[in-house]
């Protein structure tokens, strides 16, 4: 009995084991390849071994720091804020919501149009002479800040970013509120808590699960940011908001360092390894 | 109550024009007259006309928007579609048996956290020696690895909902493994895959990065296309133009979120929760 359903576990498995393997194993031993060899496109075909030289390269470039930096201030501070957002929202749209569904579906247009064109559709807002933003804050406040130069251009993209997965959160705790049992809240209710403290006592300890995996999942996102940044600003005035994708994609396609390029994804895999290790060992802590 | 909820139809309200500002500017400016984009940044257009999608959809040398939007659908389809055709089979033995549960599971469910970047790389290497450089197939194929976590743990969990004792009775009838999963299970399933299709389409037709990097000119997808009418023709960007092709390449996921709204929220939900 037992080698029969082994052999159909096998048989059921193997199109996705091969699908998997075809495009991710070969391309696994191409990484670790070039990851440790000298190669540029003029040689693609014939890299030679140069062991550790493209990882010292990579921790040795400034500008490499400067990325994680990036990746990491713009994943935190953009996870905190759609989550500050989307909890409030959740909580305070939630009796619109239970009478009119259709609200849910306004509020996540912004996340079913590709980030790419989120990214360039702010080019025009925020263009300086064609841009309605401008054009309406010169209107009424007199003047408009120049939203893409170095000292604004964080700030900008924080927000672009936040705007567009506002949503996400949002959709999480919606679906989290409203699975908070009745009875706990008339039972408080009862007790006589007022609404402030309903929140912080009882709904917000039960939502607490829900809010750290919108933290991650929205920090993950954020940490490997490259389509809106890249459409809307490209590497940044003076490399500002090169995220590490774009830093990667830039030293690959725009530089050629082959090797380098790789040795920084290699880099960022296992950064994004122990992160994601991290958070499903603290998840399965807090049960 | 009543003075309560008019505030929340105001915050509804405010925060649903501020989240989709850029879109419905976007969709402004494609409806102004040509000469009146520079002239007129207000969201109201003086005249409206549809030159600017006229531009949009003639074929020059440089840009065809037909081809960008074919590129985009094909490849979000194959994208969608061969990730449910794997991962069916494997679901039912992890559902049903636990088989892979340990490893293979977390594994390709944690794909979807990496960066995009890691695998765009060396699959570049792979694809121009393989032939798949710049085909509709080869991004369609990478379109379903990105997707293949969730269409997993989505099967996974539709299966588990099937009614045990429907798929004993088949056994007991005597139906062959395969049998039963293609005859009692897959019908059984049919709503899951609507769901995980829709939503892989969604995710492939958004997709933007390896569409940069794995194509040139035959199959550049949509998203990719609409950035080269912003570096068109010398004499800087036609706005009203840009506007167009922007509302052109967001309208096909953007209806189909709003029309199948609760499917996708429902998945996006149980991906975050369960993963």
């Amino acid at each position: 009995m037992k080698p029969k359903s082994s052999i159909e576990n096998a048989v059921l498995a193997s199109p996705l084991v091969i699908f998997l393997l075809a495009m991710l194993g070969f391309p696994v031993v191409l990484s670790v390849i070039y990851g440790f060899s000298e190669a540029r496109f003029e040689t693609i075909a014939s890299p030679t071994f140069n062991g550790l030289a493209n990882f010292r390269q990579v921790v040795a470039d400034p500008a490499f720091w400067q990325a994680s930096w990036f990746s990491l201030r713009f994943g935190v501070t953009t996870a905190l804020l759609q989550c500050a957002l989307g909890l409030f929202l959740a909580v305070y749209l939630a009796p619109l919501v239970r009478r009119h569904a259709w609200i849910v579906a306004i509020l996540i247009i912004p996340m079913v149009v590709a980030p790419a064109m989120v990214g360039l559709m702010y080019r025009l807002v925020l263009h300086e002479f064609v841009g309605p933003l401008p054009y309406y804050l010169n209107l009424i406040f007199g003047s408009s800040p120049s939203f893409l130069n170095i000292a604004n251009v964080f700030k900008t993209v924080v927000i672009v970013e936040t705007l567009q997965w506002t949503p996400f959160a949002f959709l999480l705790f919606l679906t989290a509120y409203e699975a908070i049992p009745k009875e706990m809240r008339e039972a408080a209710a009862v007790d006589g808590t007022r609404p402030w403290r309903m929140f912080w006592r009882i709904e917000f300890p039960l939502m607490f699960p829900t809010l750290f995996a919108a933290f991650f999942v929205r920090f993950i996102d954020g940490f490997r940011v490259f389509d809106n940044i890249y459409t809307l600003v490209g590497p940044g005035p003076g490399g500002s908001t090169t995220s590490l994708s774009i830093y990667i994609y830039e030293t690959f396609l725009r530089r050629g360092e082959i090797g380098k390029a790789m040795a920084a994804a290699i880099l960022l895999f296992i950064s994004a390894f122990l992160l994601l290790a991290l958070a499903q060992q603290m998840m399965r802590r807090r049960g | 109550m009543k003075v309560h909820n008019w505030l929340r139809w105001l915050v509804f309200i405010l925060i649903a024009l501020i989240m989709n500002f850029p879109i419905i500017a976007t969709l402004m400016t494609a409806f102004k007259d040509p000469s009146e984009v520079m002239r007129n940044p207000s969201l109201w257009p003086e005249t409206w006309s549809l030159a600017n999608f006229a531009t949009v959809f003639t074929i020059s040398d440089r840009l065809n928007i037909y081809g960008y939007l074919w590129n985009s659908a094909v490849a979000a389809f194959i994208g969608a579609v061969l990730p449910i055709l794997v991962a069916f089979p494997m679901a039912w033995a992890m559902s049903r048996r636990g088989y892979g549960r340990a490893i293979l599971f977390p594994l390709i469910v944690n794909i979807r956290a990496l960066p995009l970047i890691i695998f765009a790389i060396p699959l570049y290497m792979v694809y121009s020696t393989t032939g798949l450089l710049d085909t509709r197939l080869g991004l369609g194929l990478i379109l379903a690895i990105v997707n293949l976590p969730l269409t997993l743990l989505l099967l996974v969990n539709a299966i588990a909902e099937v009614p045990l004792e429907l798929e004993e009775a088949a056994r007991v009838d005597g139906a062959r493994l395969g049998r039963m999963i293609f005859r009692i299970v897959l019908p059984l399933c049919r709503p899951a895959f609507v769901t995980t299709f829709v939503f892989g389409f969604i995710t492939g037709w958004n997709e933007f990065l390896f569409g940069l990097m794995l194509t040139t000119r035959d199959a550049v997808p949509v998203t990719v296309g609409a950035s080269f009418f912003f570096a068109s023709s010398g004499g800087g960007v036609q706005w009203g133009v840009a506007a167009s092709v922007m509302v052109v390449a967001a309208l096909p996921p953007l209806l189909l979120g709003v029309i199948m709204y609760r499917r996708i929220t429902g998945s996006m939900v149980a991906g975050a929760v369960k993963g």
